[in-house]
């Protein structure tokens, strides 16, 4: 079915659609419908720097592996009716490899900047678009575009963002804090309607003060980034 | 199916189309600045020219925060609207030389010969909608329209002094000028006179009121008149002069206003235009491009993917411009605002405060107690 010629409605109907029925049968794992809401249960704090942690993420090879087993197992159990591994269809080896390349794509960004206050997260994301969020009680946010749809939202502690894309394609990032503060998980699962099982991949952040440049900028309208050296406090000497 | 309900859409969205085109006007729509020329009347007597009051505009910012980013409105770029658009239809109803003097005020004055109040209904570098209301003293509605007007590319880069909605705001005042040129001097006259009885009875309404009777509609008539050589009318006046130079002195502020945020105020207008074509040719280009890839391969998931990936980084530099926008204009506006402020304080409670010496003053020079 093509959906290119379909009202975006209809078609974010269908992707919303193809999302829920891919988690129905994503391994008979048992999964609660989550409802976000425009308030986290406790006051989570994602502001600072994170630099990505190569050593604590997964590796994207282990867990394309463990998702053809699970293909597998599901064709096992009589659970998805086609064959794994195929040149073309549901479940073909192009749409499988896609899909962990995809979520690699994704997740590149190895440092990340988020700026949060009482109504609004950004998190800006090196070589791509910052995932931004308002919250405001009892409600969730949604905005649609003609190229895609985003909800986000907060499901008790983790902050939840979710795209929904043509061509059956959806993306989900849940991010969690420790409670130390110091470490933090994006969990991300790329969907796709040709694959009958989602990739996740969980990228570890930890958290770092950047070094003092000596100089503050600001954007201006009329003369682009402008920046002023600071005037760095010099130590007083001790008494002698 | 599918194409019964294309059809539906198509067709709710001409039958909205066309209820909202229902009472709105459309200044020169795609024309440059100057596609409406401003229409002049220098011939008017001193005796039938009216005082403008024209209110700084109502921000038309929703209430309801969450809906800010949705409608594309930046607040704090919307309020510094609000004070700056006022400026420039002051300054186009001089240019029509059919007015006495025109003033930008901080909030509603009644006894205005003529108030032109509005509302910012949308306003980015595409397009600007204001619902405009002007009534005069006696209470007579001589306006109560949505304007509406598009800029064009030849409207930027904005000129010294000129602004991409000229157009709009040269048909408002040929608007006012055709009402004011429909009326007869007599008319003209008894506005003025219910202004100023009007701010009379403001001062006094012990002394003043029963010069002035009101319609079944609500409007001001007068009932007579003080004679000519009333010394208590001469007061009056003098008071209400006295008001109009604090009024002056707050107006100069929003001028400064313009003057410093105009060349800022331009080029966000320029860039939120250039950046919505931009947008809009984008996504036209998106859903009309061939596809990369066979459903779901890397290739068909990618270019999904980089669409969405460019129209939000466009839709985030609109933000950056903002922000921009912000750190340049306003410390402009923070320092205005604080004189403003100072005489909005003055305007808004101490204004009040202010007004009631002046009545004192007024009962202890006629001799009037304040309650008598």
């Amino acid at each position: 079915m093509n959906l290119s010629h379909l009202p975006i409605k209809i078609t974010i109907l269908l992707l919303t659609c193809c999302l829920l029925l891919a988690s129905c049968s994503s391994g008979g794992q048992s999964k609660k419908k989550v409802v976000l809401q425009g308030q986290s249960s406790d006051n989570v704090d994602f502001t600072g720097s994170w630099e990505l942690d190569y050593s604590q993420s997964d590796n994207i090879q282990t867990k394309l592996d463990s998702m053809v087993r699970e293909l597998r197992h599901q064709i096992d159990r009589g659970q998805g009716g086609n064959m794994v591994g195929g040149s073309a269809g549901p479940n073909s080896a192009p749409s499988i490899i896609g899909l962990a390349r995809m979520s690699d794509l994704i997740t590149r960004s190895p440092l990340l900047k988020i700026k949060q206050s009482e109504h609004e997260i950004k998190v800006k994301r090196e070589e791509n678009f910052a995932l931004t969020c308002e919250f405001y009680a009892g409600q969730y946010r949604s905005v649609e575009t003609p190229v895609g749809t985003e909800i986000c939202g907060w499901n008790g502690h983790q902050l939840v963002f979710k795209i929904l894309l043509p061509e059956g394609l959806s993306i989900q990032h849940v991010m969690t804090v420790a409670s130390s503060g110091g470490k933090l998980n994006i969990a991300t699962t790329v969907v796709s309607d040709q694959v009958s099982y989602p990739f996740t991949l969980n990228r570890v952040y930890n958290r770092f003060v950047p070094g003092a440049s000596g100089f503050s900028c600001k954007m201006t309208l009329t003369k682009g980034r402008v920046c002023s050296t600071q005037s760095t406090p010099t130590p007083t000497p001790e008494p002698q | 199916m599918i194409r019964l309900s294309n059809w539906l859409v198509f067709l709710c969205l001409c039958i909205l189309g066309v209820t909202m085109r229902a009472g709105f006007t459309q200044a020169g729509a795609g024309a440059s600045a100057g596609g409406v020329p401003l229409r002049t009347d220098r011939q008017a007597s001193v005796e039938t020219v009216l005082d403008v009051g024209v209110v700084i505009f109502d921000s038309g910012i929703p209430e309801d925060e969450s809906t800010h980013s949705k409608l594309g409105i930046f607040p704090e770029i919307r309020k510094s609207e609000a004070k700056f658009m006022p400026v420039i239809l002051r300054q186009v109803l001089i240019e029509s030389g059919a007015w006495g003097v025109v003033r930008v005020l901080p909030e509603v004055l009644d006894s205005s010969e003529l108030l032109i109040t509005s509302r910012i209904l949308h306003s980015d570098g595409l397009r600007l909608a204001l619902k405009i209301k002007a009534h005069d003293a006696t209470g007579r509605l001589w306006l109560d329209k949505v304007y509406v007007d598009e800029a064009s590319q030849g409207d930027y880069p904005v000129t010294a002094g000129g602004d991409p909605y000229l157009d709009l705001y040269h048909q408002v005042a040929n608007e006012l000028l055709t009402l004011k040129q429909g009326m007869s001097s007599k008319e003209l006259r008894n506005i003025r006179q219910v202004g100023l009885m009007r701010y009379a009875a403001s001062l006094s309404p012990e002394v003043f009121a029963h010069y002035l009777a009101r319609t079944e509609g609500g409007a001001y008539m007068l009932a007579r008149l003080p004679a000519e050589d009333d010394p208590m009318m001469g007061r009056v006046n003098r008071i209400r002069n006295q008001e109009y130079l604090f009024i002056d002195t707050v107006d100069e502020q929003y001028a400064t206003l313009y003057e410093e945020m105009a060349p800022t105020y331009n080029l966000w207008r320029q860039f939120g235009r250039e950046q919505a074509i931009y947008r809009k040719s984008y996504q036209d280009r998106v859903t009309s491009k061939e596809r990369r890839g066979r459903r779901g391969t890397f290739a068909a998931m990618e270019q999904t993917y980089e669409a969405y990936k460019w129209s939000k980084i466009h839709e985030q530099d609109m933000d950056e411009l903002a922000l921009g926008f912000n750190n340049e204009v306003a410390p402009t506006v923070m320092e205005v605002s604080g004189k403003v402020f100072r005489l909005n304080g003055t305007l808004d409670t101490q204004y009040t405060e202010w007004r009631d010496i002046l009545r004192k003053i007024f009962v202890i020079e006629t001799g009037l107690t304040p309650d008598a």
